[in-house]
Formats: C-alpha cells, structure tokens, sequence
C-alpha cells in the first residue's frame, strides 16, 4: 500500500507532448480515475506510473521510493490492461502464478494465493482453462487476479471494462469496488468512460490535452467543475453553454438574461465576455418551480425534439428565433437542453416557458474557460449548496 | 436457351462435351492438376532414395555389371522394366558402413556442429528479431538493409581470409595496413572454425523470420510480462519466444539441416576428411571413394542412413509448427 506522486512529469515524443508538467498525488488507498478523451494523455500517465514509460522530466514516486527510472518489476506495482494481456500460452493458473514464480515464491505460498485470488474473483473451478477457452468476462477477472495475487502497492488499471459489453461492464463495475473495499489498496484508474469514473473513484481526475484539469471527489467535479473542459465532459448529456456579456447585475445572453449577486462574483466587471453553463437538471418548466427560492425570469422556448429515456426525458428546446439548421457553433446560444419529469405533457413543437435554477448557473471565464462562480446567489448558511432542494423543504 | 445447348451438346464430339463439362464445373480439373503435380513432385522427390537403396543393396562385385533394368518376359512379348532394380541383394552394407569408417562419429560431427550452430543462431537470431521486430530506433531500416547485403555475399568469398585467420599463424592485421591486431587462436579442425562461420552464414534467414514473428506479439502481452517481474530480455523468452513458437521451429529446422548438410567450410576447416578433425557427414561419405575404387554401394547406404534423422526431425518439428498455426493463441 503506497501513495503515487507525479512531480512535474512531462513526456514528449518527436513533436508531440503527450504529458505536460503533471502533478498528481494520489493518497494511499485511493481510488482515482484518470478521464478524458481519447488520446489526453491519461494513458501515457499510468504508462509512467507502472514505468513502461519513462517521462521525458519530472519524478514518478510511489510510496516513499522515487521510481522514475526503475523498471516495471521493482515498482511494486500490478496492472490490468485493456485488451487483457492474458498469455495465452499458459492456463489460467499458471497466468496468475505467473509474477509469484519469477519471484521464487515456494510452491504451497504460490498455491495458497492463486486460491484466495481465483476465490476473490470467482474462478476457482477455473483454473485449468486456457484463455481462449473463456469469456471476455471471464479473462478479465483472470487478470484481476493475476493482479491482485501479488498483493501490489498500488494496482494500475487501463480501461479494463472497455472491451466487454454493457451489461457485463456495469457488473465488473461493482465487483471492482467491492474489490477495492476489500483490499483497501491505492488504484488508478483510466478510463474515458465518465459513468465508470462517477461511480466508483474516491477522486476524479480530469486530463485534457497532457494537462490536469481538476482533480477532485466526483461530485466536486459535477457540481463545481473548475473550467469549461470539465463542466463539458463530466454529466451527460453535457452542461448547456450559453454567450453572455456582463452588464450592472445582469448577464446578458442572446435570447435571456439573469441577475447575478456581486458577492458571488469576482474578478469580472461590466463589459465582460463570460460563459453561462446551466445542467439540463437544473432547468425547471415555468409550471413546476414553485419549490425554486432564485429562480430566474422566464425563458421562452419552443421545444424541439424529445428524447424519453425513461426515468427522465431530455427535451431540447430553441431559444428566440433559433433555427436547427445553423452549425453547431451558432447554434448553442439559442438551444437549451432540458432534462423533465417522465410524465411531462411536453409534446414536440410546444411553446414552453423555463426558468433556470439561479444558484446551480455557472460562470466561466471566456479568456482562459476558468470557472467563476458556481451559483450566481449566496447561498451560503444554508445547506443547499450540495445537496437536493427537496432538503430545504424538511 | 436450355433447348439450344442441349441441342449443342448432342451435335458436338466427346473432347467438346469434356471441355463444356470443366468449364462448367472447373472444381474436377483442379483436383486433377493437383494429383498431377504431387505425383511429379513425389516421384522427383523419391525417386534418388529409391535409387540409393537400390545401389546400396546390389553387393560391389555387382555394381558395374550391367543395366539395372530388367528385360521381362510378358507372355512371349519381352519388355524393359520402367524402374531399376537392385542385381541381387545385399543388405550388410549398411553394416559395412559402420565397419569400414566409422560414419557413426561422422554423424556425431554433424549432429554436434548443427545444433550448436542452431542454439547460437537463435539466440542471437532472437536478440536481433526482437530489436528489428519492437523497437523502433533509427537506423533500423539501414541496419536491417546491411544483413540482407551481407547474406547475399557467396560464402566462398569468406573462405580464404577464414581459413588465414584460423590457421592462427599470423596476425590479423589492418586492412590495407600492416598493423598487427590480434594472433588468434588455432581454431583448424576443431568445431570453433565451422560454428563460427555457419553462424554467420545462416544469421540472416533467421534474424528476418524472427523479426516477422516476434513484431506480430501485441505490445500489451510484453508490457503484462514486465509488469508482473521480467526484464525485457525476460518477456523475450517466456512471453514472446514461446507464442513464436512456429517461427522458432522454422528457424530452428532451417539452420539445422543447412548446417548437417554442409560440407564446403567443413571441408576445408577440416583439413583431411577424419572424424576426429570434425569432418562431417558428408565428408564420411566421400571417404568410401578412394584413389583405387570407389564404393557406390556404401556411399549409397551411408547418404540412406544420414538422412534418416533429419527425415524423423522433419516429421515432429512440422507436427509442431502445424500445432502452433491451429492453436491461433495470439488472437487477444
């Protein structure tokens, strides 16, 4: 069991920085997931991590050793990749031995841990297989156990659920944190699949271009993203974006307006360029934002096309004059996406009035796509700043 | 339409209804050019063994008396048998090899001088595919380029200046100088002088089919193998020489029937065809001819006995290599 620490780690290759000046201190039994989009860079960090990389500067350290330039077998570390890696030349219980006997480990120490490991994992009756003879699921929860039969400082996982189906996906999901609670031992954790990061790490760590963009417990991220990039990737469907400008209390869209608390806001004065990004959760029908204490004015929208998932339904609605046909660009500023109640009347090409939820507005710096504020009133003193309305009510 | 080529069929001769026929169904002419060419090539293959051991068996004092195709008497009508036959039948020569040489230590030579020439070869074969085949350095390609050049150079032109340099009589000095580098060892008639040079000589084939074998393990299966305690040279040979395992034996049967069949460098490494200079077999061989006779019926059963281990390698190292195609273990 270890902290990892990255200092300062860049890798570059020929023309490309794949990692740049990362710092990352993951503390010991954490479980941290490294998101982003394809080819961010979360990947090449985990490589440097578990030293299949060498960072081009900066320092790796895990536990108290520095590591940067040792190789993957002294690291203390286990890994599971994405496209498995099983051998497929040994059986299952030579692949889970397999770190125990390069090891010298005597064979009843070797024996006794492959069982706790397969039982961990399920797969006791297993294995004599051969990998070919298994499921996708299955030769996952053999590299599981292959990793975890070492007892690692810190286990290193690289998108290990991307290559099985959903189903099977949301199932790994929870035997990984069960595992994790299990073990209590340090996990990172890459993945570009948001819904995996939310559910099962302690913190989450949001990589964009080679660069560390927040890292923070998940609903941090949710409710208090630290810029455009993050409020963008983390929640799906995204966070609406809309242009405003910043007059005297007041910040001015194309098709709306809401007043702002100075308090709330620093740093921006009137003639500012700002971002105003709104979760479709946090965007009411006129009809039901009673129980909202700072609503905004009403909005007026047509709604367009609907999208019934069933728990929910995503409506997306067109602001003023707005055209479906203009390019995605022109087009945010006169779209809203609304998630409602499944049992809404709301038909498709309705007139609808909303109001925005005034303290979940966020607002974004245009220049540099900083987070401003993340509520535009003072809600300070009450406890509402986390959690649901309805707690407000009790 | 149907009515027309039937009508055609009827009015054409049988070659014509034939060669309708194999249009129309062109599987049956495949299969007989198939059973055509693998009986040309059965028979161009087999046929100098069947002549082997008929020599073998025709005792000497009958080797230079007559033909060895027998005129038949079909009926009255007489006629020349298509195949030789042995002119009587004397099995002891395969005995009177041994007797008269001994072809046994001859064998023993080039069993020895083939697989030490075989270990050397992969290993250091499997060193260099691994560096072409997963990594990526510059000067790859000029590097790889550099062996193809050399396998092309004919071996014999390597002769002379190896067999100066192992006569360990002389220096070895500067090209074009005469600035004294080392004295090197007399390596003549030992297995030093011909492993060596079959070493290099057979190098190439093998570094390029290893390289195409080992660039095709997916990189995940090699980064697993460090990851769970190898050093890369580790990963090579438990994780990415194992999963080669086709192109290993390739490799492995290539170098070694090259090198038990050699006999140019032998023959002159060794500098007179005996056993204990390490001539091989082939060299035992031609020790049956001497200045006076020359024994067709022994060499012909000491070429028969020679080639039957290679034979027995042969068969369980196909065995292997088909084994390891149908296993299809690298698909992830």
């Amino acid at each position: 069991m270890a902290q990892v620490k990255l200092e300062h780690v860049t890798k570059r290759y020929d023309d490309v920085t794949a990692v740049d000046d990362m710092n990352l201190n993951i503390r010991d039994g954490e479980f941290v997931c490294l998101v982003g989009p394809s080819g961010c860079g979360k990947s090449t960090t985990m490589e440097t991590i578990a030293g299949l990389t060498i960072p081009t500067e900066g320092e790796v350290w895990i536990g108290d050793r520095e590591v940067t330039n040792l190789p993957p077998k002294d690291r203390g570390i286990a890994m599971v990749f994405q496209n498995i890696a099983l051998f497929p030349h040994m059986d299952v219980y030579d692949n889970i031995s397999f770190g125990l006997r390069l090891r010298d480990y005597p064979k009843d120490e070797i024996d006794k841990r492959v069982e706790r490991a397969s039982d961990i994992v399920q797969l006791e009756e297993m294995l004599e297989r051969m990998p070919d003879e298994m499921s996708g699921g299955q030769r996952q929860r053999v590299a599981i156990a292959r990793a975890i039969v070492r007892q690692p400082d810190v286990f290193l996982m690289d998108e290990p659920l991307a290559n099985l189906d959903a189903k099977l996906r949301v199932h790994m999901r929870t035997e990984l944190q069960r595992l994790h609670k299990e073990l209590d031992t340090t996990i990172v954790y890459v993945t570009h699949d948001q819904a995996e990061a939310m559910t099962m790490s302690d913190r989450i760590a949001v990589i964009d271009g080679g660069e560390l963009q927040q890292i923070d417990p998940p609903l941090v991220c949710y409710n208090e993203p630290a810029n455009l990039f993050v409020a963008g990737f983390i929640g799906s469907p995204s966070m609406n974006f809309v242009n405003g400008t910043v007059t005297d209390g007041q910040i001015e869209s194309k098709n709306f307006s809401v007043a702002f608390d100075p308090a709330m806001v620093d740093g921006i004065g009137p003639g500012d360029d700002v971002t105003v990004g709104i979760r479709p959760e946090d965007v009411y029908p006129v009809d039901e934002s009673g129980g909202l204490a700072h609503p905004t004015a009403e909005i007026h929208a047509r709604s367009d096309v609907l999208e019934p998932m069933g728990d929910e339904i995503f409506a997306y609605l067109l602001l003023g004059d707005g055209d479906t046909s203009m390019s995605q660009e022109a087009a945010t500023d006169d779209q809203l996406l609304m998630s409602i109640e499944p049992d809404s009347n709301m038909q498709e090409e309705d007139d609808v009035s909303v109001v925005l939820d005034r303290r979940k507005i966020h607002l974004f710096d245009d220049a540099t796509g900083d987070a401003i504020t993340h509520g535009l009133v003072d809600v300070t003193g009450g406890d509402e700043s986390t959690g649901a309305p309805a707690e407000t009510d009790d | 339409m149907a009515a027309e080529t039937t009508q055609q069929e009827e009015a054409s001769g049988p070659l014509q209804r034939w060669t309708q026929r194999a249009i129309q169904n062109p599987e049956r002419i495949y299969r007989g050019l198939f059973y055509a060419a693998m009986v040309f090539f059965m028979f161009t293959t087999l046929f100098p063994f069947y002549w082997l051991l008929v020599l073998a068996i025709t005792p000497e004092g009958q080797l230079l008396g007559g033909s060895y195709l027998p005129e038949i008497d079909l009926f009255g009508a007489s006629a020349t048998f298509p195949l030789p036959v042995p002119q009587g039948f004397n099995p002891a020569a395969f005995i009177e090899v041994f007797d008269q040489l001994p072809f046994h230590l001859y064998m023993l030579n080039s069993f020895a001088l083939a697989i030490s020439t075989t270990v050397v070869v992969l290993i250091v074969a499997s060193l260099a595919g691994y560096v072409f085949g997963r990594l990526d350095f510059p000067g790859r390609a000029f590097l790889m380029l550099g062996i193809l050049a050399i396998s092309y150079f004919p071996p014999a032109a390597f002769v002379v200046p190896l067999f100066e340099a192992f006569t360990g009589n002389a220096p070895v000095v500067i090209p074009f100088t005469s600035i004294p580098l080392f004295t090197p060892p007399r390596l003549l008639n030992s297995p030093g002088s011909m492993v060596m040079p079959f070493s290099a000589l057979f190098m190439p084939l093998s570094v390029f089919i290893l390289t195409t074998f080992y660039g095709q393990i997916p990189d995940g299966l090699e980064d697993a193998a460090r990851v769970e305690g190898t050093t890369r040279l580790g990963a090579l040979f438990r994780v990415i020489m194992p999963l080669s395992a086709p192109g290993v034996a390739t490799a492995a049967v290539l170098t070694f029937i090259a090198v038990y069949n050699e006999y140019f460098f032998s023959s002159i490494m060794a500098t007179s065809p005996e056993a204990q200079n390490w001539s091989p077999i082939v060299g035992g061989i031609l020790s049956f001819q001497t200045q006076y006779t020359t024994q067709f019926n022994l060499m012909g059963a000491a070429s028969i006995v020679a080639v039957l281990p290679v034979v027995v390698l042969v068969i369980i190292a196909q065995e292997r290599i088909v084994s390891g195609l149908t296993a299809g273990a690298l698909k992830e």
